[in-house]
């Protein structure tokens, strides 16, 4: 099947925007075909703009936490009547999500609706890894992938406790990676979901472990060593300490030294730069942590921006969202303590407009945002539900395109912000090959997900097209079409096909010797074996492909 | 091997010779299932008149034991098709649960880490929770050889204490009539402040409860039969909720093997059963669309026509419709072990399965021990199959 798009604005950060034609050969991209090549079909597409299939490297998407914001909720679940129908016939990008945490079908469809083909959940619980690949599985038209989280598993920190060699975890980190299924390491709050299980309710990079007396600083330099050891194409995914804390950007920094100059990436950063200045004493420190990610070329980070609305927050940072338990809205929460791996806390949240601190939250990201150079190197995010859904992502990318529409925005924040927030002095707005970058190319580069993120000849054919002109909000809502594999499966708000699926997980050579030892612990410590929890490769590829991070 | 008789999925080697429950499950002898009840559109059920009668139904339950994901995930295609009403949570003990979460949230904890990590187990129930759950005390039982403690509350035997204490732990036990267990706890909170003293049975244990920095609070809901069991469950939530503002402290809120079926339904619909489809959106009611409710509506008039399907991938014998009452002109479908025409084989006995334990953490993948019966099918084969038009 060979499919030529002809006359399209061609952009993808690699090559130069211009008009051209594109083939879709198979499975793959053409930029050039023989002369007496059979087209199959073809589509014109003056006034049109192809880029490559969206990447979400951070999105809350599978697993646990997942399902549990789910079953407490129903009660967020809208459905349908006059009011919202009017609304979507009037403006239809607007279209809300019927939950903050939608149904896998959901999930699925709007994320193409948006032009995403790939997506990653970042917190993928050993004890879940299962689940939340059977729940992605679920999840159609999307290639999906999951960052397995260590750093509060008790058995870890007690090796970094006893001193055993940096080797051993590192075989120790590529058996976990390898046995479930996983492309990347994330570290959820370093050792701080464990010492709550301890009752300890803070733990900044220095602090001791109330229980094992190790230190957050000692966790993230050893998972570092090993991320890179066992050389995973996307640095150490870290959600650092005092998530959401005024004045946490001390501990966003001391993280940054922890890992001493290896490769790190900083997820929802804007949680994690607060100073102590301003009326409320809690300030934006954005600048500081952009001018250091842009001095830095192994750093890079995702924003985790806010929107304002009602969504849930759902984290393994337990000992966080426990201390915010009295800001759910609803009232009601639920924390759990799993495996001796991690936890969970979810709790429903509502950001709100005119309120001081959410103003603020919503103004860091866009700063972020604005100050880091490289498109490629500062990811959008909402860290999806947790700042906002991932719906909100083409008014996203409206308010870093579009000046004047940020400002207005902005005039309706509290008047504190105002007067402390510098996002008036920014007037950077963001280009359309900017977008791609940091929607396609840069994820597809931190990830190591070599076959996509361009229109460069060869690369996998998930493309999308988009009409060009009037507002980047409706834009990025409404794709004209939507490729997978050189497949036609979107048009015009129509679902014509289903696609190929494929999991992204990580080539590791495990150390034999690792078997025998951890069948042995789990079987003390959890007391059943590692075949339990171990995903075979011939369990995910009954439901669909397993490619490779490299 | 993993051993899919009980809601624990244990591994052990030695299942045969320790586990009652395995012991007493006969594998594939569904001689021993019996018909849950005698319907006269069930043995004359063929594929066509099946879907004949589907198709003409105007309303449609999906109900039984659903054990797997690959199961879960057909029941529920098969409900969205036909706009059926779905709910397999088996004898409504899952809401139980669910019921007083979606109410007020929970504070809770995995088994292993229970295992690994709680000082103090407080165990509410009767000796039934051993009969579903045999292997609970050596699950819970850890290595390190410490003596930990575990306070049975409620109607033990000294059968069922014999039991923990021979997995480890220093029993404690105190008599309480299930409904008064939130109670009793809320005060032994309220008389440690004002006189300790007083409490001259509980005292000791209180210090216990008061002392342990981590205290697991089990119990099963199939074993809470109790009126108004979620609301006694909100009141042991709220228990924990408080403890946990100085101290740490969770429920294990054991259900059973539908947790697999909750889960499946959940990520894919975003509930977890008693929803009813319309033009394929799920609408979810926890009372409206329960099961018994739908049994309970009687046909007003000859033009509605119900159909009742049952799924059934279970291993144990007594279904749980059996008492159910039906009216003559139902269609039934029986989609069960022991079906004339959709006989279906037994989820991780015949045929592997991935299910939830019943703390809803793990999810295994369990593997046949046995060959399938040679005219069985999966649940999922003859859902799709009455799913075609």
């Amino acid at each position: 099947m060979v499919t030529r798009l002809s006359g399209a604005i061609c952009i993808d950060g690699v090559s130069k925007t211009e008009v051209r034609d594109l083939y879709l050969d198979g499975e793959m991209i053409r930029t050039e075909l023989a002369t007496h090549t059979r087209m199959d079909s073809e589509y014109k597409l003056g006034n049109h703009i192809v880029v490559a299939g969206g990447i979400d490297l951070h999105t809350h998407i599978g697993g646990g936490k997942v399902n549990i914001a789910r079953l407490l909720l129903p009660d967020l679940v809208s459905h349908r009547n006059a009011s919202s129908d009017r609304m979507v016939a009037e403006q239809p990008w607007l279209k809300p999500l019927s939950s903050p945490v939608p149904g896998t079908w959901e999930t699925g469809r709007r994320y193409l609706e948006m032009g995403y083909t790939a997506c990653f959940e970042p917190a993928l619980l050993p004890a879940n890894a299962r689940h939340a690949h059977a729940e992605m599985a679920d999840t159609p038209w999307l290639d999906t992938g999951g960052y397995l989280l260590l750093g509060n598993d008790r058995l870890l920190l007690e090796w970094i406790r006893d001193g055993v060699p940096q080797e051993q975890i590192n075989a120790y980190v590529g058996w976990m990676v390898h046995a479930h299924q996983c492309c990347a390491v994330k570290v959820v709050n370093a050792g701080g979901i464990d010492a709550f299980k301890f009752n300890q309710r803070h733990l900044s990079v220095d602090d001791s472990h109330v229980h094992l007396g190790i230190t957050p600083r000692q966790i993230l330099n050893a998972l570092s060593q090993a991320v890179d050891s066992l050389q995973l194409a996307h640095p150490l995914h870290v959600h650092c300490s005092n998530l959401g804390l005024a004045g946490n950007i001390s501990a966003t920094m001391a993280t940054i030294d922890a890992v001493e100059g290896r490769r790190l990436h900083l997820t929802h950063a804007q949680f994690h730069c607060y100073g102590t200045d301003g009326p409320h004493g809690y300030s934006s420190a954005a600048r500081e942590l952009a001018d250091r990610v842009n001095a830095d070329q192994n750093l890079s980070i995702d924003v985790g921006q806010v929107q304002f609305g009602q969504t849930v927050t759902l984290s393994g940072d337990t000992m966080h969202q426990f201390a915010n338990r009295k800001l759910a809205r609803p009232r009601k929460a639920i924390f759990q303590d799993l495996e001796c791996q991690a936890g969970c806390g979810v709790l429903p949240f509502r950001y709100r407009q005119d309120q001081y601190v959410h103003g603020l939250l919503w103004s860091i990201g866009l700063e972020l945002f604005l100050r880091v150079e490289d498109p490629q190197r500062v990811f959008l995010t909402t860290d999806h539900p947790n700042g906002a859904p991932f719906t909100s992502y083409p008014h996203l990318i409206r308010l870093l395109m579009d000046y004047d529409y940020r400002m207005s925005i902005f005039s309706r924040l509290h008047p504190d912000v105002q007067k402390s927030s510098p996002l008036p002095s920014l007037t950077r707005e963001y280009s359309l090959e900017e977008i791609v970058k940091m929607t396609r190319l840069g994820p597809a580069k931190a990830l190591g997900l070599n076959n996509r993120g361009s229109l460069c000849d060869g690369k996998l054919a998930d493309i999308v097209v988009y009409e060009s002109g009037g507002n980047p909000e409706q834009m990025f809502s409404q794709p004209k079409m939507v490729f997978r594999r050189g497949q036609l499966v979107y048009r015009d708000g129509i679902f014509l096909a289903d696609s190929i699926k494929s999991t992204v997980v990580s080539s590791i050579e495990i150390e034999p010797q690792m078997n025998a030892m951890l069948e042995k612990i789990w079987r003390t410590r959890y007391g059943y074996s590692t075949e339990m929890i171990c995903v075979r490769t011939d369990e995910l590829q009954s439901e669909r492909r397993v490619v490779e991070a490299n | 091997m993993i051993c899919p008789f009980c809601s624990l999925l244990c591994d052990a080697d030695d299942l045969d010779q320790v586990c009652c429950r395995r012991r007493e499950s006969s594998l594939v002898d569904v001689t021993k299932m019996r018909s849950w009840r005698a319907s006269p559109n069930r043995d004359s059920e063929s594929l066509p008149n099946a879907k004949n009668a589907l198709r003409s139904a105007t309303r449609i339950l999906v109900t039984g034991r659903i054990l797997s994901v690959q199961t879960a995930r057909a029941a529920v295609a098969f409900s969205a098709k036909y706009n059926a009403t779905i709910d397999c949570a088996e004898r409504g003990h899952a809401f139980k649960n669910i019921l007083a979460i979606q109410r007020s949230g929970l504070n809770s904890v995995s088994l292993s880490e229970a295992r690994d990590h709680s000082d103090v187990l407080v165990v509410v129930g009767d000796d039934q929770l051993l009969a579903q759950v045999p292997r609970m005390p050596s699950a819970l039982a850890n290595e390190n050889g410490d003596k930990r403690t575990v306070l049975l509350i409620g109607d033990f035997s000294e059968a069922s204490m014999s039991i923990w204490r021979e997995a480890g732990f220093d029993v404690w036990f105190v008599p309480c009539e299930l409904n008064a267990v939130p109670t009793a706890l809320a005060q032994w909170a309220r008389w440690s402040d004002s006189n300790r003293d007083s409490l001259s049975i509980a005292g000791p244990l209180f210090e216990k409860l008061a002392q342990a920095p981590y205290t697991t609070v089990l119990w099963s809901a199939e074993n809470l039969q109790i009126e108004s069991a979620d609301l006694w469950v909100e009141r042991m939530l709220q228990w924990i909720a408080t403890r946990n503002e100085s101290t740490r402290c969770a429920a294990l809120a054991w259900s059973s093997l539908d947790g697999t079926f909750l889960q499946v339904c959940t990520w894919l619909t975003g509930f977890p059963g008693r929803i009813v489809f319309q033009a394929g959106t799920p609408k979810y009611d926890p009372c409206r669309f329960s099961y018994r409710e739908w049994l309970a509506q009687k046909n007003t008039t000859k033009k509605v026509k119900s159909v009742l399907v049952v799924i059934d991938e279970s291993t144990s014998a007594t279904p749980f419709l059996e008492a159910c009452d039906l009216p003559a002109d139902m269609h039934v479908i029986e989609v069960t072990a022991n079906s004339k025409t959709f006989p279906t084989t037994m989820a991780g006995v015949e045929v592997a399965a991935d299910m939830f334990r019943a703390d809803q953490t793990l999810l295994a993948r369990v593997e046949p021990s046995v060959e399938p019966r040679s005219d069985t099918k999966s649940a999922a084969h003859w859902l799709e199959a009455l799913s075609e038009w």
